[in-house]
Parts: C-alpha cells; sequence; structure tokens
C-alpha cells in the first residue's frame, strides 16, 4: 500500500504535472483501489469546510501584507539605517545585508521577497565599495532565507496548518533561532574577512550623529513587526486578525509614503491571489490526501516499516535531516514541504519529538534548500539582480558558507530543543 | 488559430478582473476584521460575524483565482528532470499534466455543485448568528471553480491543437512550466527589481 503510494507519487512528479494534481490523483487512485470510492464523494463537503476557515485566512492576508510592504518604498531607506549601525564590523555590508534581511523578514513572510529587495538596494553598493562579489552575494541569498524563519512566516502558517500545530506557538518558536542564525551568518562574515582582509569592501562613514538620525527609519518595520506578533501574544489577536490590522498599518505606511495608488494596489492584488491561489490548490488536495491515508492505513504501514529498521529516534532523526538536504537541492521549498511533511510528520510525532520544534527544524531545512544547487530559488534571485551579470556559479559558491551556518544551526536545535521550545513553553505552556 | 487567440485574451481579461475583485473584497475584509478587533480592544464591543464573512471572502477569492493562476502559467510543478528534457516531450507533459489538474478539479466542481445544490434545496442556514443562507457563498465559490475548468478546457484544446500543428513553442506559451526567470519576474512585479539588466528600485 505504502509502496504503490510512492509509486504513483514518484512518477507524477518526475513527470513535472502539477502539484495539485499529483495529490489530487493520488487521492482519487488511493481512494478507488481501497475504498471503492466510498471516500472521495465527499470532498465537495470537506473542500468547502476548509476553504472559509478562519484561521487560513491568516495566508492571503500575510501575503498581502507583504505585497504592500514590498511595494510602500521603505526598503532603501532602512538599508542605509541599518549601514550606519552594523558596517563598522570587518565585513562592513555585508552586515547589513544580514541586518536588513533579518528586519525586512520581520514583516515579511516570504524569502524571494526579502532577497529581490534587499538585494536591489544593496548592489550598487557592493560594485562601489569593491567588495568580494560572491561572498557579498552569497550573504543576500542567505540573508533573504531568514524570511521564512522569522515570523510572520508564510511556511509556519502552512506547516502549522498539514500538522494541527498552533500558528502562534511557531511563530514564537522561531524568533530566537531565527536571531541566533542571523548571528551565525554574521559570525561567518567577519571569520572570512579575517582570514581574507581583500574580501572586505571599503569602510562607509558612520558617526553617532548619524545613527541617532536615521533610527525613525527603522520605525516603520519595527512597529510593523510589534502590532502583528505583539497583538498575537498580548492574546490581543489572533493569527488571522494580527494579519489583518497589519494590512491595514501596511497600508496606512504605504500612505504616508506616498506610494499608495491603483495601480499599486492592482499590482498587489495580483500578486496576493497568484500566491494565495498557487497555495490553497495544494493546501486543499493535501489535506485531504492526508485524511485517505490516515484513513486507509498508508501512515500506519509508513510507522512500521520506520520501526522495523531498528534505529533510535536520533538517527531516524538524523536520517531524515540528511533526507531533506539531498531533497533541498532538487526540490522547490513549498512543494516539499506540501508532499513530505503529511508522511513524515506523524513518524516525528510517534518517535517522541514535539511538533513545533520539527516544525522550525524543517524550515531552518527549507532555508538551506532554497540556497543550495542547483535548484535554489534564492540564488536565482541574486543571480538576477547582478546588472553586470556573470557566472550562476559565483553565487552558488558565496552562498556555501551559509549552508554550512545552517547546517550547524540544524545540529544546534537537534543538541538543544530548548532553543525554540523555550519562549513557546514560557508563554503557553 | 486567430480564434484561440481571441477566446485566450478574453479569458485573460476576465481572470485578471477576477483576481481585482478578489483581492479587493480580502482588503476590505482587512479592515472589517480591523475595526472589529479594534472595538472589541478599546470599546469592549464585538461585532459578531466579521469572521465568518471573512472566511466565505477568502474561500469563493480563491476559487476566483484559479484561472488567472492556470492562464499564467503559476501552477507548481516538480521541473527538476522536466528541464532536461526536449521541448516535444515537454510540450507532451504539459498536456499531460493538464489534463489530470482538470479532471481532478472537473471532479472537484462536480462535488462542489453537490454540495451547493443540496443548500439551495435543503435551505441550510449557518449555525451563527448571521444565520447566513449557505448557497450564496456557495454560489460565488463554485462560479470560480466552473470558470477554472472552462479555463482549463480551452487551454487544454489550445495546447492540444498547437501540438498537431507542430507549434511547440505556442504549447509552451500556453501550458509549459515556468522557468525560474518567469517565476522571479511574477513574485516581484511591479516593484522594479530586475531579473535581467535594467536599473531599480523597490
Amino acid at each position: 500500500m505504502a509502496g504503490w503510494t510512492v509509486l504513483i507519487l514518484l512518477v507524477l512528479v518526475v513527470a513535472s504535472v502539477p502539484v495539485a494534481a499529483v495529490l489530487g490523483v493520488l487521492t482519487l487512485a488511493l481512494d478507488q483501489m481501497y475504498m471503492d470510492g466510498r471516500l472521495a464523494v465527499a470532498i465537495g463537503e470537506f473542500t468547502w469546510d476548509k476553504s472559509k476557515e478562519f484561521v487560513l485566512v491568516a495566508v492571503p492576508m500575510f501575503i498581502l501584507l507583504g505585497e504592500i510592504m514590498l511595494r510602500a518604498g521603505i526598503a532603501k531607506r532602512m538599508y542605509e539605517a541599518v549601514i550606519q549601525w552594523l558596517s563598522w564590523l570587518p565585513g562592513g555590508l555585508m552586515h547589513a545585508n544580514i541586518g536588513s534581511c533579518a528586519i525586512f523578514a520581520a514583516s515579511s513572510g516570504s524569502s524571494v521577497a526579502t532577497a529581490a529587495t534587499v538585494g536591489t538596494v544593496a548592489y550598487p553598493e557592493m560594485r562601489k565599495r569593491n567588495y568580494n562579489e560572491r561572498l557579498f552575494l552569497g550573504s543576500l541569498a542567505a540573508g533573504g532565507t531568514l524570511g521564512i524563519l522569522i515570523p510572520p512566516s508564510i511556511n509556519l502558517i502552512i506547516y502549522g496548518l498539514i500538522t494541527d500545530s498552533s500558528v502562534p506557538e511557531l511563530y514564537l518558536a522561531g524568533i530566537v533561532p531565527g536571531v541566533i542564525l542571523a548571528t551565525l551568518f554574521m559570525l561567518i562574515i567577519i571569520v572570512s574577512c579575517w582570514y581574507r582582509r581583500d574580501w572586505d569592501g571599503e569602510k562607509v562613514e558612520t558617526s553617532w550623529g548619524q545613527r541617532i538620525r536615521t533610527l525613525p527609519d527603522l520605525v516603520p518595520p519595527i512597529l510593523l513587526f510589534g502590532v502583528v506578533v505583539g497583538s498575537i501574544y498580548a492574546g490581543i489577536a489572533t493569527p488571522t486578525e494580527a494579519a489583518s490590522v497589519g494590512v491595514v498599518f501596511a497600508l496606512i505606511l504605504a500612505a504616508l509614503n506616498r506610494t499608495l495608488s491603483v495601480s499599486m494596489l492592482r499590482e498587489a492584488f495580483e500578486g496576493t491571489m497568484r500566491t494565495t491561489a498557487m497555495i490553497m490548490i495544494i493546501i486543499l488536495a493535501a489535506v485531504f490526501l492526508n485524511f485517505i491515508l490516515g484513513f486507509i492505513g498508508v501512515t500506519q504501514a509508513l510507522l512500521q516499516t520506520i520501526e522495523a529498521l531498528g534505529l533510535t529516534p536520533m538517527q531516524t532523526m538524523i536520517l531524515l535531516v540528511g533526507f531533506y538536504l539531498v531533497l533541498g537541492m532538487f526540490m522547490e521549498t513549498l512543494s516539499m514541504l506540501l508532499t513530505t511533511v503529511p508522511i513524515v510528520f506523524p513518524i516525528v510525532v510517534s518517535l517522541g519529538f514535539d511538533p513545533v520544534w520539527f516544525g522550525i527544524l524543517v524550515t531552518v531545512l527549507m532555508e538551506a534548500a532554497l540556497i543550495t544547487p542547483p535548484i535554489g530559488v534564492n540564488l536565482y534571485v541574486v543571480q538576477g539582480i547582478r546588472l553586470q551579470g556573470g557566472p550562476f556559479n559565483d553565487v552558488a559558491y558565496g552562498a556555501a558558507p551559509f549552508v554550512v551556518m545552517m547546517i550547524v544551526m540544524v545540529g544546534l536545535l537537534l543538541a538543544f530543543p530548548e532553543l525554540a521550545l523555550w519562549l513557546p513553553t514560557a508563554v503557553y505552556r | 488559430m486567430r480564434f484561440f487567440e481571441t477566446v485566450h485574451g478574453w479569458l485573460t481579461r476576465v481572470s485578471h478582473v477576477a483576481v481585482w475583485v478578489g483581492g479587493a473584497a480580502l482588503l476590505l475584509s482587512a479592515i472589517m476584521v480591523t475595526v472589529d478587533v479594534l472595538c472589541r480592544k478599546f470599546l469592549g464591543v464585538t461585532m459578531s460575524g466579521s469572521d465568518e464573512i471573512t472566511g466565505y471572502v477568502f474561500a469563493a477569492s480563491t476559487t476566483w483565482a484559479y484561472s488567472y493562476t492556470l492562464l499564467t502559467r503559476s501552477n507548481v510543478r516538480i521541473d527538476a528532470a522536466y528541464n532536461f528534457m526536449p521541448i516535444w516531450l515537454r510540450s507532451v507533459l504539459d498536456i499531460v499534466g493538464l489534463a489530470l489538474l482538470l479532471a481532478y478539479m472537473a471532479y472537484l466542481t462536480d462535488k462542489a455543485i453537490d454540495v451547493f445544490v443540496t443548500s439551495w434545496e435543503r435551505d441550510s442556514v449557518s449555525i451563527t448568528t448571521l444565520a447566513t443562507p449557505q448557497w450564496i457563498p456557495q454560489l460565488a465559490w463554485v462560479m470560480g471553480l466552473v470558470l477554472f475548468c472552462f479555463t482549463g478546457a480551452f487551454v487544454l484544446l489550445y495546447s492540444v491543437v498547437s501540438l498537431l500543428r507542430g507549434d511547440l513553442v505556442r504549447v509552451q506559451q500556453v501550458a509549459g512550466a515556468m522557468n525560474v526567470e518567469d517565476e522571479i519576474a511574477s513574485e516581484t512585479h511591479g516593484l522594479g527589481v530586475s531579473t535581467r539588466g535594467r536599473d531599480g528600485g523597490a
């Protein structure tokens, strides 16, 4: 039974069939084979109930929030402010790249958008100040990945949905690892620039006076983060409500910046609805498939197979990490999340791991997937912003040290699960 | 082929309008929910129902965007192997993939219509203070699905005819998987983020 499932899945995936159709066809096929088609009849009722769920509305709201923020015109001034605060470190502007990405990630749920926005502002500075191109581009690709770890994150919402884990807990759990990972990125930049002085660029003039003057430019993104994430934890709002308040806040911000217009809104709507439809068509299929898999006992069969291997829980987890790292080289993150987590999650929970902790671990692995070739979307984003062009390998090599840091982060999470669980435990448990 | 081009252009315009309406409805829902949250926090008043209405808006706006997603070729496909295939094989797979997607969605739409018809016949209302007749939001939801099936059937026909005429480039344009440049361009459109060559600031 599990064999058939995996086989059908593989054939359809290799044939590049749309993921929604892969899951849908698999659902209908399994239902025909094992239940004489009795379950699939309920797909209409099932899908309607899921489609209107208020918790799910957080998905399009966070996407809309990100789309408006992207167009609100705050990126350039924010980057210049971060330069003032961070560029004294060895590695200069590369720290501003990481820092700006981390701050931008706190108002955006998408890694691609984070890398593209900060990258476009940062790239001209790299040429002007003679930085080592590889490391600089790598820092942009890697910094951008923080978008899905630091809340609000679209990936964490989706993980929460398909595993029935609490999104507020996942958001809290992402904060500490997000900050640690950003610090690890900065650490590897400092070490690299100590080792090779010529990789560093020319210093930027900074002064305390300028630092203080640029502070107001950091206020909008930080305030937005406070409004959205703060209201969830203060118990004032659910994630969906917080996202809605965030949308209104971003709208006001855009109006104050005089970037709000009908054509800007139309662009934002198109982007939002495209992504929402793309994600929802898969989520709805995945959730129904999950229901069928549980019903006909595929999940149970998989669990027995894993148990028969006789590995300790930690060995199984390390195997899983390896599996995700390899898979991440070839698969785009969202499809990876939606096709593997429904199958892997029951195994992980039965081995005694914490669902929220695993969500953070998977997210860090997704980040690695974004910057490992040949299919690493953020690498292509950064390659795309190079006005002068150049070999794609530059970006891939430049991102490699940051992949190492992500693996270190995975190791830290395995050794000290508290890194992710401390905040949610303190607040909720 | 003129006929196909005309219908394709017409469907594209319809799908754009559907997406703008859906997006605007979501934005209005966000404002409504925000007012609700602020009233609850500062005035201690709860307007019941904003969450329910938002749920309906979400369900309908999502299906209304399906046809746009199809026409912009944004459905997620895993192209690791696809990218290494010759164009004729890719074109065949484009058509197979589209046919499977359409088959699944047609099945879903058929069952969704059943849901709507049942609500209509039984006068089902939601078990909330709003007591919304369920057929109203369900009709909007089903309309998006029907639009998708219609669009899908048309795109399938268009690409099969193009394939039979040996016009593989057109099959790619109508039903091919997005390459990475297309993908980045559509995730950052309107931002001035250039994917090749042009200077821009976000």
